[in-house]
């Protein structure tokens, strides 16, 4: 011990770690105490606040907030980028020194979250999993049981898609650009599409990852509509990527002959399916995902009962529902 | 006399060695697609690489001064959400958001310049900051949400000029002006001497500072031509351009521009962009999948760097033979 400690002196750089130890107690000393309203404390953990899809689910989370003042306390953090795994669970591990009542979690990654949010359960804290949902096998090995509140992402996917097939023919050529490889909502749209392709006959000529990026699924759909010209679909895993593919097909020439498929609903392509360029989105009310979560964390915070996972609603959205 | 006979033959092996290689890449895509040799993968090419040709001029410049601009994929992101909010949110007249759109690209470069200059610090930081800044004010500008603006910028991708679009065009014009400007003229020569030896170039009395603000101011400007260019193809997307400066470098030093300062050429540097892209292209032609293609761009990165390692010697050894 004693031998331990004079070892550590050596350290030129001990200072700086009791400065931040001392920093941390005093952040967390200042919490505890901002907190003693009785009111549960509820943090809002989500993934990149750039994203348009999280912004609209944080602004839903801080209306009903807002709405709801004397019910909970609500604390949001967000992430830089999409895929920055370190930096939230830096984030929960610091919300968890802090002290909260229940997090409520998009997680960047399906199962490199589930240690800290394990640390967090151990610490007496509530958890709720939205939007992007954690890794069933994995969490039974750790052991634990996370709740899932969020929408099915592949009968999503599956419901564009038979919207799809109803105007195509059994062995026509269609495509798919995915999410990012390692997502799960990516995965599980995919998966759909391929659920709506295989019951439909159609050929699926082509997939693969535009990184939920415009520019990347544009590169993506010009080569595959070159390689394919009797491609009839593009079947997009984001409204984003469903935007490079407007501009791909368009460079090309073939707006008119191939159809595109999109997911999530955002401002900019409801424009395009009310002008026949997209053919269908996805909406998942994203604006309602984070609420939903809020909602059942109280829920279970209140009456204490056991976690199960709720499924949110998810609709087409086309030229006719958006009339 | 006889060093600068050899000095021709040697620029044009510089092109040739950087063609072979382009050659040799279109001939594999062309032998493992059915349709990669095809008007449509040429015109899709010839669409995609104005933005980035146009940002690599501007890098090609700032690497030569031996400085680096990490900024340029989120002062791009900036001027493209300056022009879409304009467009879309305020109604601005066309001719007044593109000259806001590319005001902000230029001030971002000046800021950079500036404090690069005033107080002697690396551009590697100051650019990081600034990388930083012009994202975060994107997302404040943009509310970090995607702005439809394709129909308001239809001019700019749909004009054509003997099958060319504008933008190639002007991409082209832009990479002869930069290389005339390098070759042809003093502030050409300074830039050169201020990447070489900054030193000695100060005591030659070149002023070193006024170079190097310009060329800053230049490469922020080139990011508000280029904004143009991908916002009217790919919409105001907040994310737009992330990563790009990597891309933008990468392209910059395969075409031979040095790192280290002294020695580029804005001609090799379209060379390196076209790289960059048919490979982009190519891979996804032959439905590559993501592990795949990040794979194989990794080694043609640093196979393009070996092979002009090699040829420099080569021509460092003719040119002593000649002497």
């Amino acid at each position: 011990m004693f031998a331990n400690r004079s070892r550590l002196n050596k350290y030129p750089l001990l200072p700086f770690f009791v400065a931040a130890l001392l920093l941390t107690v005093i952040a967390s000393g200042c919490t505890k105490r901002g907190s003693q309203d009785g009111k549960p404390r509820i943090a809002l953990v989500m993934k990149s606040l750039a994203n348009e899809f999280f912004k609209t689910m944080e602004e839903g989370a801080r209306g009903h907030h807002a709405e709801h003042k004397d019910l909970y306390n609500l604390k949001v953090v967000g992430i830089r980028n999409e895929e920055d795994v370190a930096q939230q669970v830096d984030l929960i591990e610091t919300i968890i020194a802090q002290g909260t009542d229940a997090i409520v979690i998009a997680p960047a990654d399906s199962e490199a979250l589930i240690p800290v949010c394990k640390k967090a359960m151990a610490a007496g804290i509530v958890v709720i999993n939205i939007d992007n949902k954690l890794d069933r096998a994995r969490l039974e090995r750790e052991g634990i049981q996370i709740p899932f509140v969020g929408p099915d992402n592949r009968k999503g996917a599956k419901l564009a898609g038979d919207y799809l097939a109803a105007k195509l023919k059994a062995g026509d050529e269609v495509a798919i650009i995915e999410g990012v490889p390692n997502a799960f909502n990516g995965i599980q749209r995919k998966a759909g599409f391929q659920d709506a392709i295989a019951a439909a006959g159609l050929n699926l000529v082509s997939s693969q990852s535009g990184n939920w990026e415009t520019a990347k699924a544009a590169e993506c759909v010009s080569a595959i509509a070159t390689e394919y010209p009797g491609l009839k679909a593009v079947l997009c895993a984001n409204d984003s990527m469903a935007l490079g593919a407007v501009d791909a097909l368009k460079t090309a020439g073939r707006t008119d002959t191939v159809y595109i498929v999109g997911f999530d609903n955002i401002e900019a392509v409801q424009k395009l399916v009310k002008n026949g360029k997209v053919l269908c989105t996805v909406d998942q009310h994203g604006d309602q995902l984070a609420v939903y979560g809020i909602e059942y964390a109280l829920d279970i915070l209140n009456t204490k009962a056991a976690p199960a996972d709720k499924e949110t609603p998810v609709d087409l959205v086309t030229a006719e529902t958006l009339k | 006399m006889n060093n600068s006979h050899r000095r021709i033959p040697a620029w044009l092996t510089d092109y040739l060695g950087m063609a072979g290689a382009l050659g040799l890449l279109l001939l594999i895509f062309g032998l493992s697609t059915e349709n990669f040799f095809s008007a449509a993968t040429f015109g899709t090419i010839a669409n995609q690489i104005p933005d980035t040709t146009i940002m690599a001029v501007g890098m090609t410049w700032v690497l030569i001064i031996a400085g680096i601009d990490l900024s340029v994929g989120s002062v791009m992101a900036l001027s493209g959400a300056v022009l879409g909010v304009a467009l879309a949110r305020f109604g601005i007249p066309l001719p007044v958001a593109v000259v806001a759109c590319l005001l902000v690209g230029l001030l971002c470069g000046l800021a950079s310049g500036l404090i690069v200059v005033a107080w002697s610090l690396p551009s590697f930081i100051v650019t990081l900051g600034m990388m930083e800044i012009a994202r975060g004010a994107t997302y404040l500008v943009t509310q970090s949400r995607t702005l439809y603006v394709s129909d308001r910028l239809e001019m700019i991708t749909d004009t054509t000029l003997l099958g060319l679009s504008a933008p190639f065009l002007l991409a082209v014009l832009i990479v002869l002006v930069a290389q005339f400007v390098l070759s042809m003229t003093v502030f050409g020569r300074h830039m050169v001497a201020v990447g070489t030896n900054e030193t000695a170039a100060r005591l030659s009395g070149i002023a070193v500072r006024r170079v190097r603000l310009a060329v800053f101011a230049v490469s922020g400007l080139l990011c508000g031509v280029a904004a143009l260019i991908n916002t009217a193809r790919y919409q105001a997307n907040p994310n737009n351009g992330i990563g790009m400066e990597l891309q933008v470098i990468a392209a910059v030093v395969i075409g031979g521009t040095s790192l280290m300062g002294g020695r580029g050429s804005v001609v090799s540097t379209f060379f390196g962009v076209l790289i960059i892209k048919v490979l982009g292209t190519g891979l996804a032609q032959t439905g590559a999948q993501e592990p795949t293609k990040r794979l194989v761009t990794g080694c043609v990165i640093i196979a393009a760097v070996v092979l002009d390692y090699y040829r420099r010697r080569l021509r460092k050894t003719g040119t002593e033979a000649a002497q």
